[in-house]
């Protein structure tokens, strides 16, 4: 791939990563769904994508979809401190 | 303020925890086991611990355990034990006993024996568990008497986008809402998003309700079972 191809997918990633984060601090909750959910089609192993998403569920009390990927966020980056804070709060530790 | 003081009889995993978050809260603690290792562990954490015979009417007064307002007996392997420390905390006057039972006859023989307060864990946790499995919309719920309950319910869809006043929720379900909590997005001191928890307490009648929220609910019983079906 070629430098000019990589960092146009890198901006992308990150574009969609923060107008995702946007519309979630708007509580725009489906707009950013979808912009984390593009996220992780061009960057499956974007963990920050799984965190985001794994608030989202929290936010809606769907704890075990929360968990989840939380869990896959983990999975991505172990050291991932406040995914990890926030599935062990959900898992009662 | 005198400081509260608590005697804690038992210190299995129950017990244990008991004394040493009541001592995190500052309170007085007097912790109790007969096994010497668990009271050299437990020693820095409470006020006091000492290897006490619970049966032994003489050496549980000579602990001091009648000078405390409230003593929690814990020992929830030996019935026997506990039914005797129960009889001789009783006679010692101290005004609130609250007892840890392991079985169902175990809690019928505590409250006949004077018992302020039993407790069974085991069967309050498993139908705890039991309810949020069968209606996950169900979040906590308290009983507040025989008949009136506080539950925490999610949002129904239903009432989402109404006022409250134009909800029904009083006038169709008998039920009061106290509160609503709600989940916030903002930005952490690292820069991370995060969510926190924001409390309406008594929110007013023209409070939309939102979806996603969480609606903290007074009302009976039977009320609130109507809500659930929603």
């Amino acid at each position: 791939m070629e430098n000019k191809e990589i960092n146009s997918k890198v901006n992308s990633e990150t574009s969609h990563l923060d107008m995702g984060k946007f519309y979630f601090l708007n509580n725009n909750i489906d707009e950013a769904v979808a912009e984390f959910k593009k996220v992780l089609e061009i960057n499956p192993v974007n963990a920050e994508a799984y965190y985001n998403l794994g608030l989202i569920s929290e936010s809606g009390n769907k704890i075990d979809e929360a968990k989840e990927l939380y869990a896959r966020a983990l999975n991505i980056n172990p050291s991932y401190k406040i995914a990890r804070e926030k599935l062990e709060k959900l898992i009662g530790l | 303020m005198k400081k509260k003081q608590f005697a804690v009889i038992g210190l299995g995993t129950f017990g244990y925890s008991v004394a040493t978050e009541l001592a995190k809260k500052g309170m007085q603690v007097l912790a109790i086991d007969n096994d010497s290792e668990i009271v050299n562990e437990i020693s820095s954490y409470v006020t006091q611990a000492l290897i006490v015979d619970v049966t032994d009417e003489k050496a549980v007064k000579e602990a001091g355990v009648a000078d405390c307002d409230s003593v929690i007996i814990a020992i929830g392997g030996n019935i026997e034990t506990s039914i005797l420390a129960t009889l001789i905390i009783k006679e010692l006057g101290v005004k609130n006993i609250i007892v840890k039972c392991s079985s169902r006859w175990h809690l019928r023989v505590a409250a006949k024996l004077g018992a302020d307060t039993v407790i069974y864990p085991e069967f309050e946790m498993a139908k705890k568990l039991v309810d949020s499995m069968v209606t996950p919309n169900i979040l906590e719920q308290i009983a507040l008497s025989k008949d009136y309950n506080l539950v925490e319910i999610l949002a129904p869809q239903k009432l989402i986008g109404k006022a409250i006043k134009d909800s029904g929720i009083r006038r169709d379900y008998g039920v009061n809402i106290i509160a609503v909590r709600r989940q916030i997005p903002f930005i952490n001191d690292e820069g991370q998003t995060d969510i926190k928890e924001e409390i309406n307490m008594v929110p007013s009648p023209d409070y939309e309700i939102m979806k996603n929220d969480v609606l903290v609910v007074i009302g009976q019983e039977k009320s609130l079972e109507k809500l659930k079906k929603v």
